[in-house]
């Protein structure tokens, strides 16, 4: 769908009798994703949907429904009046807030006509050769190519309006061998072959210097940690503690808090050149630049626009990306530079174990290796770490320079180097 | 729909398909929150549309869409098609082997005696909010909170076998819980309304009003908790906190699809390799697994799975020897088994069919035991309450879990409530460290609602069940210095 049709949607929609205030969400999905194993492709897909969110705001009262049928006038009309009939039912709420009625521009930053031409066979045999590229190692590859084609529109009844046509690819392989593998991804708003090829040969190359793994007794300890890795920790971080409210209502890690987190910065850019995001939100905001931590200190917290009236702050809704920022360093460098450490490719299932303190804890996985007086000597049987965030941002010696990742956030992360990191278990395998 | 649905399998056979199938999902849901005194949201979803999936010279296409008429199934079936070719370009050597089944025309309908669709708005309100005033009585509590989740799957099935199925599902879901907040530190108490493939008889007002109030107290004596010891100690875990347990390390190792290295690029690959089928002691003699998709009320309990194939029951493990594994019909054969375990399901219309875990469940220890009697023979231990933080390597081995409430074991009795517990293990010896489960008059049931798995990830829900067990020297650690 193009801005127009969008637009002329959304106004038929807006010009449906209702009482109150209405929001019109609207976001399609193509979704084309080759699945392989085993040097084989197993799942091969395309996923087309397009969902319409109604929210309805009665005075103090809000309801949503989302349906995924958009060109059906009457589940429409039907819709909107079950929700304005559901907003009588409701008691008051005084957080609901009236529409941003904001027009807003559509610089559409993540926007690649190069990605809007993919069709599913060219991916399909980008696959496909990267499967004859482990056939040709030795080794079990296994992973996703996919290319998501998404268009975003948003409508309410103050006149507000945003349209914004984005991409993500994202091509992410692990290559297993007899007992040890590696694991590399390429991620954003494009992808071409060569990049899809480059990636099978890191995770080839990861994965043969993976094998015979020794045991590295888990202790604290100095890590070289990869970009998927730190952006890992640091979405969980975000999510769970970058919270405004909840630190003005003694519920976070950042109640009372006064200390300098390291000297990095963290900051959200739609229009950021590594991995760039739509520029608004579902709730019709536009998403500026914010900085939450400069060098270290730390700037603002995820605000909603009710918390914000209350404080007496501006509104910083959640971002569609998240940035650090580094220092520039090669991997190499980060590596030449660490006397007695640890590499870690990638981690694995990060949980939350304590809130006050933003620990978590998780494994490492698909590429573990031991440095020594600056040099990877041997791969590692992976490990367990229990650490809080916090104490990671404090603890950063040197890092990287921003590359592409992130599984549920577009993020830029550099490589990191943290002293004192808390390994805590072996795995078993 | 049966007639499209038929219609999409014929165009397939005639188009040379080895095998196809069709399925057409209705989904709706509905989620009511509260905050403090306020109802933070009523949100509701309607969401409609087909799946075909073909195999076609041993590989796999699939193609879906919300539309329903004739001219979108054609056109869908085509795509398909078009993607099978392309699967093609790297097709598994021998391609897939697809177990029969036979062709079953079923219907299947979930209990469910109050629609909760039906139900007023007021009355879902008045339970969320009498639980959240209760809660916030306490002084301790800042915040309180919870939610009901309502879902119903209508589902129409038909492949070129021949089979017509047909399963209208609805499962129910609740969560309160308190966050009290003291000078230094904040904690949390939840409560999970058993979840389960019912209808909103699950919820009484007076059991959430009960809960309400132990959650507030528990979430204020959280605060004032000593940090855990670390160390080597004996655990009793209760049915809810071993459910995810008994997800993480055994539902998930035994998925076949896992072994076979299909998820090892994310969700992970197992250590229960083929090797250990019929023969590996997974735990002690008191440990045994039974999956059990026929489960009343289970949340894996659909009737049929995605491949067309009924729910069964089955020992994953008995007597701590590891029988079988869970599977679909791509994958019986790695087992040596000439029929699936029926495990396949997708988490809507536009997903492909992956194995799932079943209902799983310890069973209940067959000597009379209750829990006070379970905790009188630990001398020094930890008893562990609810979920909460929960990891597990990719080989489904090393894992560490917490739980939502900890108390420590002192000579036999509950004593004092710890904060940021963990315990961690190896899977095999975790279970092999199993010495007694109390009996059936203490086996509960508990839903996990948020298996993630697949790529991209699909969202699955199953039930497993437990009574209170005892596991002897296990390692604790502490989710904060």
């Amino acid at each position: 769908m193009d801005r127009k049709q969008a637009q002329s949607l959304l106004d038929e929609i807006l010009e449906m009798p209702h009482p109150g205030e209405l929001q019109v969400a609207l976001q399609g999905v193509n979704r084309l994703g080759t699945r392989f194993n085993d040097c084989a492709i197993s799942q091969n897909a395309l996923r087309k949907q397009v969902n319409l969110t109604l929210v309805a705001r009665l005075e103090q009262k809000r309801t949503s429904l989302v349906i995924n049928t958009p060109d059906d006038r009457d589940a429409i009309r039907q819709g909107i009046d079950r929700l304005f009939a559901t907003c009588a039912h409701m008691p008051d709420d005084e957080e609901v807030m009236p529409v941003p009625g904001q027009q807003l521009d559509s610089p559409e930053h993540a926007y690649s006509a190069e990605s809007e031409d993919l069709e599913i066979e060219t991916i399909g045999a980008w696959a496909a050769k990267a499967c004859e590229t482990g056939v040709a190692a030795g080794v079990d590859l296994a992973g996703l190519l996919s290319l998501g084609k998404i268009f975003s529109a948003y409508g309410d009844s103050a006149g507000g309006f945003a349209f914004e046509r984005s991409h993500q690819c994202d091509f992410h392989v692990t290559a297993t061998g007899a007992d040890g593998s590696g694991w590399a991804e390429n991620q954003g708003v494009t992808i071409r072959q060569p990049e899809v090829l480059a990636a099978t040969r890191r995770a080839i190359d990861k994965c043969l210097s993976a094998q015979r793994p020794e045991v590295f007794q888990p202790r604290p300890t100095t890590v070289v940690l990869e970009p998927q890795a730190v952006g890992d920790l640091l979405s969980s971080a975000f999510w769970y503690g970058f919270d405004q409210r909840a630190a003005d209502e003694g519920r976070s890690a950042f109640s009372d808090f006064d200390k300098r987190l390291g000297r990095l910065s963290l900051y959200s850019d739609p229009a950021d050149p590594v991995n760039p995001s739509n520029s608004f939100n579902g709730d019709g905001q536009a998403l500026a630049r914010v900085l939450w931590l400069d060098r270290g200190e730390l700037q603002q917290l995820r605000t909603s626009r009710f918390w914000a009236g209350h404080k007496e702050l501006n509104p910083k809704p959640s971002p569609n990306n998240l940035i650090l920022d580094g220092d520039g360093h090669s991997l190499e460098e980060l590596i030449a530079g660490t006397e007695d450490g640890v590499l870690v490719t990638r981690f694995w299932y990060i949980r939350s174990t304590d809130a006050k303190t933003l620990s978590f804890t998780g494994m490492t996985r698909d590429g573990t290796y031991r440095i020594e007086n600056g040099e990877i000597t041997r791969p590692l049987v992976d490990m367990r770490w229990n650490e809080s965030a916090l104490r990671v941002l404090e603890n950063v010696v040197a890092s990287g320079k921003p590359v592409a990742t992130g599984e549920y956030l577009a993020m830029a992360m550099p490589a990191l180097k943290v002293a004192d990191f808390h390994f805590s278990s072996l795995s078993g395998r | 729909m049966f007639d499209l649905l038929r219609e999409a399998c014929r165009t397939a056979d005639l188009a040379g398909c080895q095998f196809a199938d069709a399925r057409y999902l209705e989904i709706r849901r509905q989620r009511v929150s509260s905050r403090d005194h306020a109802l933070s949201g009523c949100s509701e979803s309607d969401d409609r549309g087909f799946g075909v999936r073909v195999l076609y010279r041993g590989a796999w296409g699939f193609a879906s869409s919300p539309g329903s008429d004739a001219a979108e199934i054609t056109r869908v079936v085509e795509l398909a098609m078009r993607i099978a070719r392309v699967s093609a370009l790297a097709a598994r050597i021998g391609g897939v082997q697809w177990a029969a089944e036979e062709a079953l025309q079923k219907r299947f309908l979930s209990p469910c005696e109050i629609d909760p669709f039906e139900v007023a708005l007021e009355e879902k309100a008045e339970l969320l909010l009498s639980a959240n005033a209760v809660m916030l009585k306490n002084d301790s509590v800042k915040r309180a909170q919870g939610y009901l989740l309502f879902k119903r799957v209508r589902r129409w099935y038909v492949n070129t076998d021949g089979a017509e199925l047909h399963s209208d599902v609805t499962s129910s879901e609740a969560v309160i819980s308190a966050i009290a907040v003291g000078a230094h530190d904040f904690q949390e108490r939840n409560w999970q309304a058993p979840s389960s493939s019912r209808g909103y008889e699950s919820f009484s007002e007076a059991e959430f009003l009960h809960q309400a109030e132990r959650v507030a107290d528990q979430a204020e004596e959280k605060l004032s908790a000593k940090l855990a010891p670390e160390g080597v100690y004996d655990i009793v875990t209760d049915a809810e906190n071993l459910a995810l347990t008994i997800h993480e390390s055994v539902g998930h190792a035994t998925e076949l699809d896992r072994v076979m290295g299909y998820e090892v690029s994310m969700a992970g690959g197992s250590f229960v390799t083929r090797d250990k089928l019929g023969q590996f002691r997974y735990g002690s003699d008191a440990v045994t697994l039974v999956a059990d998709n026929t489960l009343d009320g289970g949340l894996a309990t659909q009737g049929f799975d995605d491949d067309g194939v009924p729910g069964q029951r089955w020992n994953i493990v008995a007597d701590g020897i590891f029988q079988a594994y869970s599977t679909g019909r791509e994958f019986a054969h790695y087992a040596g088994e000439e029929r699936s375990r029926g495990c396949s399901r997708a988490d809507h219309w536009s997903s492909i069919p992956i194995v799932r875990i079943p209902n799983l469940f310890l069973q209940a220890g067959k000597a009379p035991l209750d829990p006070a009697e379970l905790m009188s023979d630990v001398r020094r231990g930890i008893y562990f309450e609810g979920m909460d933080s929960f990891s597990i390597d990719q080989w489904r081995l090393n894992f560490q879990f917490g739980g939502n409430a900890v108390w420590e074991i002192k000579n036999g009795k509950k004593a004092g409530m710890l904060k940021a517990a963990l315990y961690q293990s190896q899977t095999p010896d975790f279970w092999n460290a199993c010495d007694a489960t109390c009996d059936e008059r203490y086996w509960s049931a508990h839903g996990v609602m948020n298996c993630g798995k697949g790529d991209p990830m699909q969202v699955a829900q199953m039930t497993h069940g437990a009574a209170p067990t005892r596991f002897r020297n296990i390692r604790i650690c502490r989710g904060r210095d």
